[in-house]
């Protein structure tokens, strides 16, 4: 499990410069703040650092990119939580009850639990790592199309726990989203539903159009108030309201906990960490007596998307390191990191380099301190847009969304999605249909196409294929529990009423 | 948008129709349909359709539920099919009309001028169109902006934008 010679190398090389911690708080500060622009992306950060890598050693290269991936893994809720704008999927659970406590005035304590939240995630992940680094490898290679289908489902059930009070209009969103997912050169290599246009053979692009559905229903409504916050008193940033919010954080321990483990496993899973928080989400939600409060300003919606989304960018960590199989863009610019050192990622790696392995753990357990204080500090600098009037701020992140997705696709696809997204997902929040299920299916739709097509062949179209894969089936049954334990919970409470009305009735 | 359900009779039944949840889902549902069969033109094989097809399904089915829930008999109704939000006044609506409106015209001038000139031009109208009426703020802050947002892009992030002024930094 844990290899004690690798590890005291891992200290030697940490301990015997200072060279490699001198890129920590850089690299956290780089995170932090590309991700406080709605519309960059972690993948994007490192992209731009990449020349960078060759004037460092490997070890400061590696150190320094997850400096980075830890400080963007806060940065992210930021825009999130303040105006609603997840930079990018992994903070689209955050945005569910952090904007609203921020327009109740609650953004200190809000950003004070997501800091808790954001450190906690990865104190736990990498404490799993260091000892799980090889069996989270090896149960990643178990994982194949019809495991990765279940998971999909799995994301996708989530619209109907989501969408509130109309479960037709939530389905319906989440059907719309699934098929926008998918649009774009099919697996047989024609194009479907581009009407012709050359920008959307590749598909419609993910960044522009999420921000453009969130950012737009909040960022339209806002138009004609004077601030985000009405209250002169609550639009303040003060210490001990962070510090507040940060203390909240460990009252709900089981929360956070369960969210650290639940993103530490599907961040291992390709693509993962873009539905860890949503389901984190989806489990607090339904694991809560009071259910109906999130989405309305509940810390405990905040800690389980956060701490998963933290502990699900660990969990791609740990198989691009175990076995060099990249899980999202941000882990795909590491593995080219990797080459620009001569270093071949995968199982070798981890034989040849067990040293290093170990050593960035261990620095990315130190770093959560360095992460704590960092961001802190920067809650200050970001604290105050909420002291910014609406009628600059809005046209200043419309701006930087425009630009943000005109640099993300280097052509004007980019805007254009995000106009055309930002008045469908403002028609979407007028009409009480829930923009998070689009979003879920969007997010899901081209890779439940390509595991549903995969598991299909693996069959030779006999789907009974299923039950001859245990994993599977264990995924399975959580899905269909994550189903019908709120239906139960909710008929349960129900009929009790009925019965606590007739007995009133009857004394 | 947000409009209380309009009030039809019918015999002598009287209904209240959620007529913009209607249109919308409407619409949503003809895109469904026109996107699943533009995807069997394109190509009916399994492969194509896998997902489509039965998802496509699905959208129809669910959009019969949306519209039978978007019309209820008055009397029989406890709560109409009332949207959630409160009504919008005259001004509001201009206003956020008028911000995509302005939103659309960046996102096609961008490019088209430069996002220097466009983004200076965006956030001076946007500024005046929602109240601001200081001289001195309405100049500087979009110029500073606009120069602060083309640098960063173009120079730090060393990201290539279509710009007009700034040639040297792009």
């Amino acid at each position: 499990m844990l290899d004690l010679h690798a590890l005291i190398a891992a200290l030697h090389l940490l301990g015997g410069s200072w060279q490699p911690w001198a890129v920590v708080i850089p690299g956290i500060l780089i995170g932090l703040l590309i991700h406080s622009v709605p519309g960059l992306t972690t993948s994007m950060a490192l992209a731009i650092c990449l020349p960078l890598i060759p004037y460092m050693t490997f070890l400061q290269a590696l150190i320094f990119m997850t400096a980075m991936y830890a400080g963007s893994v806060f940065g992210v809720a930021i825009p999130a939580i303040l105006l609603n704008v997840p930079g990018s999927a992994a903070a689209v659970g955050t945005t569910f009850d952090g904007f609203p406590m921020a327009r109740a005035g609650k953004h200190n304590e809000a950003l004070g639990l997501a800091l808790v939240a954001s450190c906690f995630g990865q104190l736990v992940v990498y404490l799993l790592l260091l000892g799980l680094a090889g069996p989270i490898g090896a149960f990643a290679l178990k994982l194949g199309p019809p495991e990765m289908l279940v998971l999909s489902l799995w994301g996708v059930t989530l619209i109907g726990t989501l969408s509130g009070h109309h479960l037709p209009r939530g389905l319906l969103a989440g059907a719309f989203g699934l098929l926008l997912g998918t649009v774009g050169v099919s697996a047989r290599g024609v194009p479907r539903g581009t009407f012709g246009i050359s920008l959307l053979l590749d598909g419609i692009p993910l960044v522009p159009a999420i921000v453009g559905l969130f950012a737009a229903a909040e960022l339209f409504n806002l138009v004609g108030r004077e601030y985000i916050v009405d209250n002169l008193e609550q639009r303040q940033v003060h210490a001990s309201r962070i510090l507040a919010g940060m203390r909240e954080a460990f009252r709900h321990r089981t929360v956070m906990l369960r969210g650290a483990l639940l993103g530490s496993c599907i961040g291992i899973i390709p693509g993962g960490h873009a539905i860890a928080n949503l389901l984190s989400y989806s489990e607090a939600r339904r694991a809560a007596k009071d259910p109906e409060k999130f989405g309305t300003g509940d810390p405990r919606g905040i800690l389980a998307a956060e701490t998963a989304n933290a502990s699900s960018e660990g969990g791609s960590m740990a198989t691009l390191l175990a076995l060099g199989i990249p899980t999202g863009g941000a882990t795909a610019v590491m593995l080219v990191a990797f080459s620009m050192q001569n270093i071949t990622g995968g199982p070798s790696f981890m034989r040849d380099h067990a040293d290093l392995v170990y050593a960035v753990i261990l620095s990315n357990l130190a770093q959560v301190a360095v992460l704590a204080l960092v961001g802190f500090a920067f809650i200050f600098v970001a604290g105050f847009v909420v002291k910014v009037r609406l009628r600059m701020l809005v046209p200043t992140i419309l701006t930087l969304a425009v630009i943000g997705s005109y640099a993300l696709s280097h052509d004007i696809a980019g805007p254009i999605t995000l106009a055309a997204f930002a008045i469908i997902g403002w028609i979407m929040h007028k009409l009480d249909y829930p923009v998070q299920a689009a979003v879920v299916g969007l997010l899901l739709g081209r890779g439940t196409e390509g595991n549903l097509l995969r598991a299909y062949q693996m069959s030779g179209g006999n789907f009974s294929f299923l039950l001859t894969r245990p994993i599977a089936i264990v995924m399975m049954i959580l899905l269909v529990a994550s189903i019908t334990f709120p239906h139960l919970r909710s008929m349960r409470a129900a009929a009790q009423k009925g019965k606590l009305k007739w007995t009133v009735e009857n004394s | 948008m947000s409009n209380p359900p309009s009030i039809h009779k019918i015999a002598d039944r009287t209904f209240a129709v959620d007529t913009p949840n209607i249109l919308f889902a409407t619409a949503l549902a003809g895109w469904v349909a026109w996107y699943c069969w533009d995807a069997w033109h394109a190509n009916a094989a399994v492969e194509n359709m896998i997902l489509i097809l039965p998802v496509s399904l699905a959208g129809v089915a669910l959009y019969c539920f949306v519209v039978a829930g978007c019309i209820k008999r008055v009397s029989q109704a406890e709560e109409p099919c009332l949207p959630s939000n409160e009504p919008m006044g005259r001004g509001l609506a201009i206003k956020i009309i008028g911000s995509m409106a302005m939103l659309a015209a960046l996102v096609l001038a961008g490019p088209l001028i430069g996002f220097d000139i466009a983004t200076f031009a965006y956030m001076l109208g946007m500024m005046i169109f929602l109240g601001e009426r200081r001289i001195l703020v309405l100049l500087l802050f979009p110029l500073v902006f606009s120069a602060a947002v083309i640098y960063c892009f173009g120079t730090l992030l060393a990201t290539p934008l279509p710009v007009l002024l700034f040639r040297g930094q792009n």
